[in-house]
């Protein structure tokens, strides 16, 4: 799991121990007698659990972090409020756990994923690398330069550099392994496992970015993806896939993740989901507006005519979205055409919340015309 | 070793450049501020840089990267604390970090989007946050004039006003950058004294600089 923290946080910990010596949690109640330099390591998460907060990085929406905790508890009921979730501000596809319990899914994560069986696999590698205490056997085992390299760094960088560095590859297969046990004992269908690694996968190929994605670097994506479909083969039992629920929490998480991302020009991430049916099936219908967007930041040959296309797909699919209107009457102001400008920037001052940003903007345009 | 200190000191002795940059206290003989393309009048009791940095090194994909601009500025307890910076972007590195060019027949609202995204992408600030974002005017040109805002890993509330134009010479924005706590209020309008002073000057349509050969070196 590509996450600084783990190499950081152990670094308070002075002295050294064997792997064998740490014994990992059963329940809530082990935790409540932690080894004196493990209770640094907490407090040093707890601390970073605060900056994140203070620093506005928690992505506030009450009922999908309560649903994201309500898959946790199912999945460990043993460690119901120990092991939080949080939802991370970001839409860099990520997900990661602190020493302490503390897990964080990224909007651009959750965008990606298709059904709560996917979460719940994702879920239950973060939270064995919690119970597991991967963080500090990899400090009691290790003696890791890259981590003194890094135990520099500011919290500004934090998230960059958590694409860095990951558990050893022995850690991961454990958090594999044991979240995959769990995974099937919860009840959920193991065969949803290997699918958010593939669009991972698929991601990093078609963007041909390194990004912090979980899961470490791109050849060991893919033996994990064989070996959860290797684990999932003889896998009789119709568990539970839970797209419902999942797809209607997350409908507002994928547009606003869509419109973050055109706010840090992330256009190819964009055009590759909203141009795949597959994957586009999951996003609202405004997600047209988005894919229009893309294609004017992409700003290729042709990208012009594309934007179009997908504003009118946006109009027509989700007439409601005002911010399209905008763009249309934008389009049609700059090509002369006063009259379908007119229109559309009507439409957008009718449908726009008194608030909206561009109001201003998109009334002055109007009398220019 | 030798080449190192033979390019450090090329890129001192040719000047124009950030490290030479340096500060003066204003009065009232020396609050216009001037450079090539662009001036203005800053606050008494304030100090400000005495000519304008005419290059600056960023980070483009991972890579450092040299990019020509004209920028000046001025403060009163520090830039580390708060400023007013203004800056000229030529049109071919107007948005450098995302690489876009400006066009003239952009519309202000279409610059500030891209403005907010060069700025999120180049301080990797992902959580900086656009509180307003209207239509004005700078030197008689339509502009935008955006509040933004960011909390910093203590908790303390950032605050960045920016105002930003387009025209045929390049992209040109006027930036104050303050705690809300305090320094933001206090120097507000005097910010805004400085916009209405802004006036474009002749050498904004004089073509752009050549990217000197010490640049060439490390680009």
């Amino acid at each position: 799991m590509r996450k600084i923290l783990s190499y950081i946080l152990p670094l308070f910990i002075v002295g050294c121990a064997t792997t064998g010596d740490v014994t990992s949690f059963s329940s809530a109640e082990d935790t409540g007698n932690l080894h004196e330099k493990e209770r640094r390591l907490w407090h040093e998460a707890a601390g970073f659990d605060a900056t994140i907060e203070r620093s506005d990085q928690i992505y506030n929406n009450r009922q999908a972090t309560v649903y994201l905790q309500g898959v946790m508890d199912r999945l460990y009921p043993e460690f119901k409020g120990k092991i939080q979730v949080r939802i991370y501000d970001s839409t860099e596809l990520n997900a990661f756990a602190l020493p302490n319990g503390s897990i964080y899914f990224n909007i651009g994560l959750l965008s990606r994923m298709e059904n709560e069986a996917q979460l719940a696999a994702v879920m239950a590698h973060e939270a064995t690398h919690f119970i597991e205490k991967h963080s500090f056997k990899q400090r009691v085992s290790t003696k890791n330069s890259a981590a003194f390299a890094l135990s520099g760094i500011p919290f500004a960088n934090l998230a960059a550099a958590s694409s860095i560095s990951g558990f050893s590859q022995d850690l991961e297969r454990e958090a594999d392994a044991k979240g995959y046990a769990r995974l099937v004992k919860s009840g959920y269908n193991p065969r949803e496992a290997h699918k958010i690694f593939q669009y991972l996968a698929d991601e990093v190929e078609a963007l041909g970015v390194e990004e912090p994605y979980f899961f470490s670097s791109h050849p060991q994506l893919v033996d994990r993806i064989d070996e959860f479909k290797r684990l999932s083969a003889n896998y009789k039992g119709r568990g539970r896939v839970g797209s419902k629920s999942y797809n209607r929490i997350m409908t507002p998480i994928r547009l606003d993740t869509l419109r973050k991302d055109i706010g840090q020009d992330r256009y190819k991430s964009i055009i590759l989901v909203m141009e795949d049916s597959k994957k586009r099936r999951y996003y609202p219908a405004a997600g047209y507006f988005y894919l229009g967007e893309a294609y004017v930041r992409r700003d290729e040959k042709g990208d012009m005519d594309k934007a179009l296309k997908a504003y009118k797909k946006a109009a027509k699919h989700s007439p409601n979205f005002a911010p399209t209107y905008k763009r249309l009457g934008m389009y049609y102001m700059k090509n002369g055409d006063k009259t379908k400008a007119r229109y559309n920037f009507k439409l957008y001052l009718s449908l726009a919340p008194k608030n909206a940003r561009d109001r201003a903007y998109v009334q002055q345009y109007m009398n220019s015309l | 070793m030798k080449k190192v200190l033979a390019l450090i000191t090329l890129a001192l002795l040719t000047g124009g450049c950030a490290q030479t940059a340096y500060w003066t206290l204003t009065d009232d003989m020396n609050r216009v501020v001037q450079s090539k393309s662009f001036q203005m009048t800053v606050p008494d009791g304030w100090v400000r840089t005495t000519k304008a940095d005419t290059w600056e090194r960023i980070e483009i994909d991972g890579e450092p990267q040299t990019i020509l601009l004209e920028s000046m500025a001025v403060t009163r307890d520090g830039t580390s604390l708060h400023a007013i910076t203004v800056t000229r972007h030529y049109t071919h590195t107007a948005f450098p970090v995302i690489k876009k060019k400006s066009r003239g027949n952009m519309l202000p609202n279409e610059v500030a989007d891209l403005y907010v995204s060069e700025l999120r992408k180049r301080s990797g600030l992902e959580r900086l946050k656009v509180l307003s974002n209207k239509p004005t005017k700078v030197n008689g040109k339509p502009a935008f004039e955006l509040v933004m805002q960011f909390k910093n890993e203590d908790g303390l509330r950032i605050r960045i006003v920016s105002y930003g134009f387009v025209d045929k010479t390049g992209f040109y924005t006027i930036n104050y950058r303050a705690p809300y706590l305090y320094y933001y209020k206090r120097d507000y309008k005097q910010f805004t004294s400085v916009v209405r002073s802004f006036k474009q000057l002749k050498g904004a349509n004089d073509p752009p600089p050549e990217m000197p050969a010490w640049a060439k070196l490390f680009t």
